[in-house]
């Protein structure tokens, strides 16, 4: 059975051993000034690539941007 | 002039040599600093007229040379093929310098007097001062190498380049490495080694390197140092070279300029060096006149257009230097050293130099002070500092005794008279407390006052720090003000102990070299002359007698009142009546002197 | 990473960090006074020395610019480092002995008074002492270098040019606040504020901020608002062929590194406001120009902006760098606005493509998607008031009624038209693609002044954040930011310093997108400024009644009602068949999941219907929940409760706004 994590609403597939680094890959989320809490924890961006992410995990990739 | 190939370097020097066979004799006026300041310039002019008006322009060639280093007894004339030597010759002496010539003798009254036996001694390889020191820099020495590009051609230039482009470049910085040669302009770190690690940035990095030639002044042949830096240029891949001279010499930079203008024009720079697919130019750049710009990272900062300051060094210049890129920056005495290691070879220089222990090759020196023959030498690296002075330097002049010799310039140690043996390395200096640095060896004898030469040393400094850091900045005021506080007599209880204290924190935390080593003359003269200290502090005594202010003028019992003294004192200090014994104030007394001169009983006596 | 030791502590770094870095990062205090984060390390002041073992020897080396490359012993407080440091600050203490700094770094090493007298001794408890921090912050943070060192050694000092006041200071400050003893004064500020050192100590942390931060999050310095560009794109919202799509392969043409490696001159101060740390306004240099009056010469191009590269490029299907210089300098030299420009030749270009134009009709040029050379023609044509240019030169609103009147235009082509023609109240879109974001629909459609993202910009918080899901949310939005950033315009402030810079911590605050700290800020150099006190939620007052009687002038010129503010629906979803496959997958999954909608056997036609006539009833929903939240009744007209409330009931104002509460229908639902 497949599992997954919600990523600012939407549902994305998880795997094992998910970072945050793989979550922004998926999504194609490349912007710089990223807000992410995973369970409403602050994920910091110097662990990007090597927090991992629990299945079923309801995770915010705030964006900070408000153009030009 | 036509582009020059391999094969012409040897045909221009055969033709050379047979033109000078063609003439009887090749007459040379010794073009060096020192000469040119005592009118050699002239001198060759009258000489040339001279020539000219006897239509002996057939027989007889005349040129400027390249340095001797006989600076006291400059102008100084070179007569070939003989190599005979004639010592501060003057326009006067022109007419009979050529009737001798022309009757094939010696003009002895001109020649050099051994000091020890008193004989005449006309040729140049005869002469102590000369046959002690061992001429690679300087081997062009008395040649007419300065005339043009064919004569240096003819003394060997580029032979070496010519040899190094029938190598791998790889090869040629191995050579240079296994010659062991060491940076000349004070660091001594081991050239060879300093290039290996720029050519391997430089290709990691993919980015052409600059080779920059920090240019003393010293008195190397241009073409030597072009040459040098061709071959270095090769040897690392770069196509741009940098000369940077000082401001403060304009005659060494249109003397360079002349030699790079023929060098092109022969092919010798530019593209297609030797019509090879090998190309390099140099251009001149100039300090805009400060001590501290011959500091690498501050030579930098100035051709980068900046303040010559100096910045961190924590990554090298082989690294990151001129415009980020690889950069070698060599001393000019280390650049006129490289060709003669790619002619002779590696395996050659390096068994020159005095002993295994030592580094080989040779130092060219600057000697200067209370000695007989002052000038421009150039000696085996271990050569002892007593060989120098005394055989060289025909030791001290006026019969005077050495008190102290300071080495390598005036942020140099002082060394006593008990360290004479040591020999002329990089390790010995250092551990004494001292330094090659740019290879001067100033002679201090007793007539000196140590603790005044280190306050000239200091104030000099710290006229020249550029101020960007602490230790060197606070610490060369402080110690000027203490230094100018002793010699004036006011020295305190405590100041020896301040100054090591200060000199000790430039040495280890300041930016650059300059604030490092002007340390030395401070904790080296603590360290060996600690007594002339105390001796004006405590007893407010100048053994020198050079401190004004701790003089004494005092009036002995020979005094009969005549009174001269006292009228010619520009301060009144002198008291006393007529026809009896005066007494200087010592509160009013300026130490002007003026008592003595006048007093024609022996009345006065300095103390 | 490599593995160091400081003080018997193992610690890991990175390649090239300082020791200096590595040790305050882990709690090992070094004392520094040249040394700021904001500027490039100096090394003068010596103070961070520190004994390093490399090998069998030892020596000092100053922590502040030692970078570590490889393993490296590090022992901070040896008896040598002691030692030096403290003979270093008799000599500071013995110059400056009233400096608070030098005392109090001085007694931490035993020293309380000077060893000597100091020939330059400077009693000035706001002495200078010389540790370069000004002049290196004119430098490398303002991009200036109005103040530098003068003199040599004990002459060495810090001055203008010619120690004459220099112009070019427009007294921004940065070195005064830099400056560690206050030996930089700020005097004569012709704007009299009442307490200017309330507005620097503000100022100074966003000074900071851009000078630390801006590399690593929106390079404004190096780029400007052209950075935009390739996130739009990643995120498809890269206005494409007149906003059919939001992103094409050939977009990476358009990266703003093309601009900065190419084009751009790097560390000039800003163009736009002199002592702006931001300095963000970029010019290109020596650009040849290939078209028009000035064909062959080397212009200074201002720009391009992000809605020039968009607008001038991607819109009309155009990647190239060049065409996007040349179009910028142009449209600046004959005055007209490159978005407008854009987006009108984007209209022209789809009607083109669509038959409703042709070489005919446009005077013989092709002005196909991509033809660079003919929209360049029209850019001319334009300026010189000659040609099809002139027309096209009259903006969306009006061709959409000429071409109707003069081509004779089917119905058909009349409604492709206006579902295409990207303008609302009149102003074209500025570059962004809104079809999936319903707030940005909002934001663009009730902006007072037509459509454009200056009153909100919301698409990221809505689409990609998915932080403002209900229309209440939504509306909150739409309230809160239209509001907020009118108050730039209020007090003549630009706005991109509130949030292309943040500080570090942003993210963990309540609300990070109103950047909190910043909008503390605001409040302070307002107050600083009149010596009136506010608070945040008066910043909202003030732009609350400005902006209220912006809708009232819309009112007075005819402008003011809900059907003005409609969106053409190219803004809202697709309007081909061609744009509905190009995101097949995310509409069929809205249909189905959010409208129940079943989509098997259903052609595309029959989605793309049925999928605008649901995004079209929820453009008038978030309408409706809008105007509630603003105090307006339900045609979009501010009731008299609310002016009353903002205390804007004058009798003239009421005078034009009756008018449009008997007017109204009740709309049919």
């Amino acid at each position: 059975m497949k599992t997954t994590v919600i990523v600012n609403g939407n549902k994305l597939e998880w795997f094992a051993g998910m970072t945050i680094g793989d979550v922004l890959e998926k999504m194609n989320y490349t912007f710089r000034m990223l807000v992410i809490r995973v369970n409403g924890e602050l994920v910091r961006k110097q662990n990007y690539a090597t927090h991992e992410v629990p299945s079923g995990a309801d995770i915010k990739v705030i964006h900070l941007i408000s153009g030009g | 002039m036509t582009r020059i190939s391999l094969e012409d370097l040897q045909k221009i020097r055969e033709r050379k040599e047979q033109e000078d066979k063609s003439y009887k004799a090749v007459l040379l006026v010794c073009s060096g600093t020192s000469c040119s300041t005592s009118g050699s310039g002239n001198l060759l002019t009258v000489l040339r007229k001279e020539i000219s008006h006897r239509k002996l322009s057939q027989d007889y060639r005349v040129e400027p040379s390249a340095c001797i280093g006989y600076c006291s007894r400059g102008p100084v004339m070179i007569v070939q093929p003989e190599g005979i030597l004639y010592e501060k010759v003057k326009s006067a002496d022109i007419p009979e310098i050529i009737d001798c010539l022309i009757a094939g003798i010696p003009l002895e009254r001109l020649c050099h007097k051994d000091t020890t036996t008193d004989n005449r001694v006309p040729l140049l390889k005869d002469i102590s001062f000369f046959n002690r020191q061992q001429f690679i820099v300087m081997h062009n020495k008395g040649s007419a190498v300065p005339a043009g590009i064919e004569d240096a051609i003819a003394g060997g230039a580029y032979q070496g380049l010519a040899k190094a482009l029938m190598m791998d470049k790889n090869a040629v910085i191995t050579e240079i490495i296994k010659s062991g040669l060491r940076g000349r302009g004070g660091g001594g770190f081991p050239t060879g080694l300093k290039w290996q690690s720029a050519a391997r940035s430089a290709e990691e990095k993919k980015e052409p390197p600059y080779v920059i030639c920090n240019a003393s002044i010293i008195e190397a042949e241009p073409h030597l140092v072009i040459e040098g830096m061709a071959i270095g240029a090769y040897a690392l891949g770069a196509s741009e070279g940098i000369i940077y001279l000082r401001r403060e010499a304009p005659q060494v930079s249109a003397r360079y300029n002349k030699a790079i203008q023929q060098a092109r024009e022969s092919g010798l720079l530019g593209s297609n060096i030797l019509n090879t697919s090998f190309s390099f130019d140099i251009h001149i750049r100039s300090s805009a006149g400060a001590f501290v710009s011959g500091e690498s990272s501050a030579l930098i900062a100035s051709l980068s257009g900046l303040a010559g300051e100096p910045t961190a060094k924590y990554i090298h210049n082989s690294e990151a230097g001129y415009k980020g890129k690889p950069t070698v920056i060599n001393n000019l005495e280390t650049w006129a050293n490289i060709p003669a290691i790619l002619e002779r070879g590696a395996d050659w220089y390096s068994s020159t130099g005095k002993s295994r222990k030592s580094s080989p090759g040779t130092k060219v020196l600057t000697m200067t002070g209370d000695i007989v023959n002052p000038g421009i030498i150039e000696v085996p690296l271990g050569t002892t500092l007593r060989e120098i002075i005394y055989d060289i330097g025909e030791g001290l002049a006026d019969q005077g005794q050495l008190k102290a010799v300071q080495t390598g310039g005036p942020s140099g140690g002082f060394l006593p008279v008990e360290l004479l043996d040591l020999p002329l390395d990089y390790e010995s200096l250092s551990e004494a407390g001292s330094m090659i640095g740019s290879g001067n060896i100033s002679v201090i004898s007793h007539k000196t006052c140590i603790v005044d030469t280190v306050r000239y040393s200091v104030s000099y400094l710290k006229d020249e720090s550029c101020g960007k850091c602490t230790p060197c900045r606070e610490g060369l005021i402080a110690l000027s003000g203490i230094l100018n506080r002793i010699t004036s007599g006011q020295g305190k209880e405590g100041d020896i102990e301040l100054m090591a204290r200060i000199a000790e924190s430039m040495q280890l935390a300041s930016l650059c070299a300059l604030g490092q080593t002007a340390a030395n003359p401070v904790l080296s003269t603590i360290r060996y002359f600690r007594s002339e200290y105390e001796q004006h502090i405590r007893d407010g005594k100048c053994s020198a007698g050079v401190c004004k202010a701790l003089l004494y003028y005092l009036i002995n019992d020979n005094c009969t009142g005549c009174t001269a003294c006292a009228r010619n004192c520009p301060v009144q200090a002198i008291a006393g009546e007529v026809k009896k014994k005066h007494v200087i104030d010592q509160d009013k007394c300026i130490k002007c002197g003026v008592c003595y001169e006048v007093c024609k009983l022996n009345a006065v006596t300095v103390q | 990473m490599i593995e160091i030791i400081i003080d018997g502590k193992k610690i890991e770094v990175a390649e090239g960090t300082t020791i200096l870095d590595a040790a305050r990062k882990n709690g090992i205090p070094i004392p520094t006074l040249c040394h700021r984060s904001t500027v490039e390390p100096y090394g003068a002041c010596r103070l961070c020395i520190v004994d390093i073992r490399e090998g069998n020897r030892t020596r000092l080396v100053t922590s502040c610019n030692y970078p570590v490359r490889k393993p490296v012993e590090v022992n901070t407080q040896s008896e040598k480092v002691r030692k030096t440091r403290k003979t270093l600050l008799e000599m500071m203490l013995s110059r400056w002995p009233n400096v608070n700094l030098i005392k109090q770094l001085a007694r931490e090493y035993g020293v309380t008074s000077a060893s000597y007298t100091h020939p330059l001794v400077d009693y000035s408890s706001n002495a200078c002492i010389l540790c370069g921090l000004c002049v290196n912050a004119c430098s490398e943070i303002m991009w200036e270098d109005i103040i530098g060192f003068a003199g040599r050694g004990e002459n060495r000092r810090v001055v203008m040019p010619f120690e004459k006041h220099y112009d070019a200071c427009v007294g921004c400050s940065t070195c005064a606040n830099i400056c560690p003893t206050g030996a930089i004064q700020m005097t004569d500020d012709p704007n009299h504020p009442a307490d200017d050192k309330r507005i620097s100590r503000y100022g100074a942390r966003v000074t900071d901020e851009v000078a630390l931060y801006d590399i690593e999050q929106c390079r404004m310095r190096e780029v400007g608002t052209a950075h935009l560009t390739e996130i739009m794109n990643d995120y498809d919202l890269l206005p494409t062929c007149n906003y059919k799509f939001g992103s094409h392969d050939e977009a990476g043409k358009l990266h703003s590194d093309v601009f900065k490696n190419k084009y751009l001159t790097q560390g000039v101060p800003d163009g736009c406001w002199l002592g702006c740390t931001m300095a963000c306004a970029k010019v290109a240099e020596h650009f040849e120009l290939k078209t028009g009056p000035y064909r062959g010469e080397k212009v200074l191009v201002d720009g391009p902006e992000y809605e020039t590269v968009a607008g001038c490029g991607a819109n009309m299907g155009i990647f190239d760098p060049e065409f996007v210089l040349e179009t910028n300098f142009y449209c600046d030299t004959y005055g007209i606005d490159t978005i407008s420009f854009g987006t009108t030749m984007a209209f022209v270009m789809e009607c083109y493509e669509k038959g409703i134009l042709n070489k005919e009709r446009t005077g013989g040029l092709e002005l196909r998607f991509g033809s660079a050379e003919a929209a360049l023609e029209i850019l001319h044509q334009m300026g010189t008031g000659q040609g099809f240019g002139v027309i096209v030169g009259q903006g969306i609103r009006r061709l959409k009624k000429i071409f109707a009147e003069k081509y004779n235009l089917s119905q058909q082509d009349i409604d492709f038209m206006q579902d295409i023609g990207m303008e609302a109240k009149g102003l074209e879109y500025s570059e962004y693609v809104t079809k999936e974001s319903l707030a940005m629909q909002g934001g663009y459609g009730l902006a007072l002044k037509g459509a454009q993202h200056d009153e909100a910009w919301l698409i990221f918080m809505d689409m990609v954040n998915n932080q403002i899901p209900t229309f209440q949310d939504k509306a909150e939005a739409l309230h809160y930011f239209p509001m907020f950033r009118t108050w730039f315009g209020l007090v003549g402030l630009c706005k991109l310093p509130w949030n292309d810079v943040e500080p570090v911590d942003n993210a963990e605050t309540d609300e990070p997108a109103k950047v909190p700290k910043h909008v503390e800020g605001y409040v302070n150099y307002f107050s600083g400024m009149t010596g009136r006190e506010i608070d945040k939620k008066e910043l909202i007052l003030m732009s609350e009644r400005v902006y209220n009687f912006q809708r009232v002038f819309n009112f007075r010129l005819g402008f003011g009602t809900r059907e003005h503010d409609r969106i053409p629906y190219r803004s809202a979803g697709p309007v081909t068949d061609e744009e509905y496959e190009s995101r097949a997958e995310r509409y069929d999954k809205q249909l189905m999941e959010k409208w129940n909608y079943d989509i098997t056997g259903k052609s595309t036609t029959e989605k793309r219907e049925y999928l605008r006539k649901s995004r079209e009833q929820d453009y008038q929903s978030l309408c409706d929940a809008v105007y509630r939240r603003r105090g307006w009744d339900e045609n979009g007209v501010p009731t008299i409760e609310k002016m009353k409330q903002l205390k804007m009931d004058f009798p003239e104002v009421i005078a034009v706004l009756e008018k449009y509460y008997s007017s109204y229908t009740a709309r049919s639902s």
